[in-house]
């Protein structure tokens, strides 16, 4: 099942796969419309590895047409086989569609020359392998991981990927441009994996939000049991988002994925 | 803390130019190419800023009003709006209305990659919202007093937006008043966030390496140029980060002056969101 999502306020999306409960949340920047959210997820069951593959994009406020590509990031990883750094010498028929999209546009001169600069935008790439319990994740840019594990018990941030430290966000990111400015991206990849236990919880957050999230943990007063037991409902992330708009959390588009894995072997075994 | 408010739509920064048109402009610019004058030099600046302000603030196929930006020439003994065209005798217009109504669009022919590892011309747009003019004396005092009543009526119509930034863009003699004690005036208007910036560019005839924002004015070429530093804004933190980023030399105590060089990144160091690290500024 694949779904992606732009213009959803405070929205929602459940898929209970068998191997992963996963809900998205989103929101667009206070003071813009819906249809200005420039953030983008989608999700998609895979064959090969049996699992799952979730993606969030963040278009760049700084460029144009960065909705479409943030979309075009996200639907081409979920519907990829590639779960590594080549993924992204794979682009070209994304990059193709968003030039297709602006051909013919009669566009005035500011407008055509922003548009010449191409999109861009931060990608964050999650697969999981539901067999072997493990997660690959592939970054450029400021999109975050957050892996927390021992769910109900200590939880514990077992690993926060590619970005470590709320100190490390800027407002200019290196990011993956619409248009092939002939510059390697090789540099600026990032992957990494990681093994996964029942009931461990993965979050992938566009930067403000995972900026926040972090913030909270190196504060010592981290948000993992809400995000578990509490964050359910567009109203309750509405709510978060209320909350932290008045502590600290900077005004931007939100995206929020949040996956709790289900070990198969574990639930074979319960019943 | 100063110097935080959000800039969106709602809630807008304001860039206000102050540009010299007196006899002095009339004469050779030092920091370029030979022959180059000075108000040719100031005009290249301005349509470069107002172009590149607008290309930011440029959004899919619209344009968003993150900025109002307004401009005021000074020569002879008065100093006016300086727009022409349909924006004649406005002090400040919203950027979208200023990216739609240039004097004329020329078209320019530049190389660009083909490609395929080669070059190519590709003919692009070059629109132009002000032409070079000098005449007269060079009533910077007054400019600045025009610019603190402008800046006065904005905080007082945005009182929690981030204070107006003010340009001055000179070569440096002021013929009536002092200079340092009209700045000082406009710097204090202030709102929520903190008071007026006052950035000066100074052109000048005095040929020499280009100078950008320097913590003192120990190095600076001639009394004309100190005065100016004198009367310039200390950059924000922000600021400060944001040009370090752009490969200017910019320091803790850094003011908001640039002598004999292009101010072109200048514009960026206001905030308005995730800006691409490999966008190349022009």
């Amino acid at each position: 099942m694949s779904t992606t999502a732009v213009g959803t306020s405070c929205g929602e999306a459940r898929h209970a796969a068998n191997e992963c409960d996963i809900k998205v949340f989103s929101c667009p920047k206070l003071g813009n419309s819906l249809e200005e959210y420039e953030d983008a997820w989608a999700h998609r069951h895979t064959g090969t590895p049996v699992g799952i593959r979730v993606a969030v994009a963040d278009g760049a406020t700084e460029s144009s047409f960065a909705k479409l590509w943030a979309v075009l990031l996200a639907e081409s990883y979920v519907r990829s086989e590639l779960a590594g750094a080549e993924f992204f010498a794979r682009l070209k028929p994304a990059r193709r569609l968003w030039r297709r999209r602006l051909a013919g546009r009669p566009l005035p001169w500011f407008a055509s020359e922003k548009a010449e600069q191409g999109a861009f935008a931060a990608f964050l790439g999650v697969e999981i392998d539901a067999h072997k319990n493990r997660w690959t994740a592939l970054a450029v840019g400021d999109c975050c991981l957050m892996h927390v594990d021992d769910v109900g018990k200590r939880m514990r941030a077992v690993e926060t990927f590619p970005l470590q430290r709320s100190s490390q966000f800027t407002m200019s990111p290196y990011l993956i441009g619409s248009r092939s400015d002939g510059e390697s991206l090789q540099d600026r990849i990032q992957v990494s994996k990681g093994s996964l236990r029942d009931g461990d919880m993965l979050l992938l957050a566009t930067d403000a939000m995972a900026a926040w999230l972090l913030k909270r943990h190196e504060e010592g007063r981290p948000l993992w049991k809400w995000l578990y037991r509490k964050l359910g409902t567009p109203e309750s992330f509405a709510a978060m988002v209320a909350y932290g708009r008045k502590n600290g959390l900077r005004n931007d588009d939100f995206t929020l994925v949040r996956v709790i894995h289900h070990d198969s072997r574990v639930e074979a075994k319960e019943s | 803390m100063a110097y935080q408010a959000e800039i969106s739509r709602k809630n807008p920064g304001c860039f206000l130019f102050l540009v010299d048109q007196s006899e002095s402009m009339e004469d050779p610019f030092g920091g370029g190419e030979a022959g180059r004058r000075k108000a040719e030099e100031l005009a290249t600046i301005l349509n470069k800023l107002i172009h590149n302000l607008s290309i930011r603030c440029a959004k899919s196929d619209s344009i968003y009003d993150y900025f109002h930006v307004g401009v005021l020439g000074y020569s002879e003994e008065s100093c006016k709006p300086a727009l022409g065209g349909e924006l004649s005798g406005r002090s400040l217009v919203p950027i979208s209305e200023l990216a739609n109504k240039p004097l004329r669009i020329e078209e320019r022919t530049k190389k660009s990659d083909d490609g395929a590892g080669g070059v190519m011309d590709q003919t692009v747009k070059f629109p132009v919202w002000f032409d070079p003019y000098s005449k007269g004396g060079t009533p910077m005092c007054a400019a600045l007093k025009e610019a603190t009543k402008i800046t006065q009526a904005w905080c007082q119509e945005h009182p929690n937006g981030f204070p107006p930034i003010v340009i001055n863009i000179t070569d440096g003699e002021a013929t009536d008043g002092d200079l340092v004690a009209e700045a000082r005036k406009l710097a204090a208007v202030s709102g929520e966030d903190g008071s007026v910036l006052l950035f000066n560019i100074h052109l000048s005839s005095t040929a020499g390496p280009s100078i950008e924002l320097p913590g003192n004015g120990s190095k600076l070429p001639d009394q004309h140029a100190k005065q100016l530093f004198e009367a310039s804004s200390t950059l924000t933190p922000f600021m400060v980060a944001r040009a370090t980023e752009l490969g200017m030399p910019a320091e803790e105590n850094s003011r908001g002056f640039i002598f004999n060089a292009q101010p072109l990144h200048v514009i960026h160091f206001l905030d308005i969101g995730t800006r691409p690290a490999n966008v190349h500024l022009r």
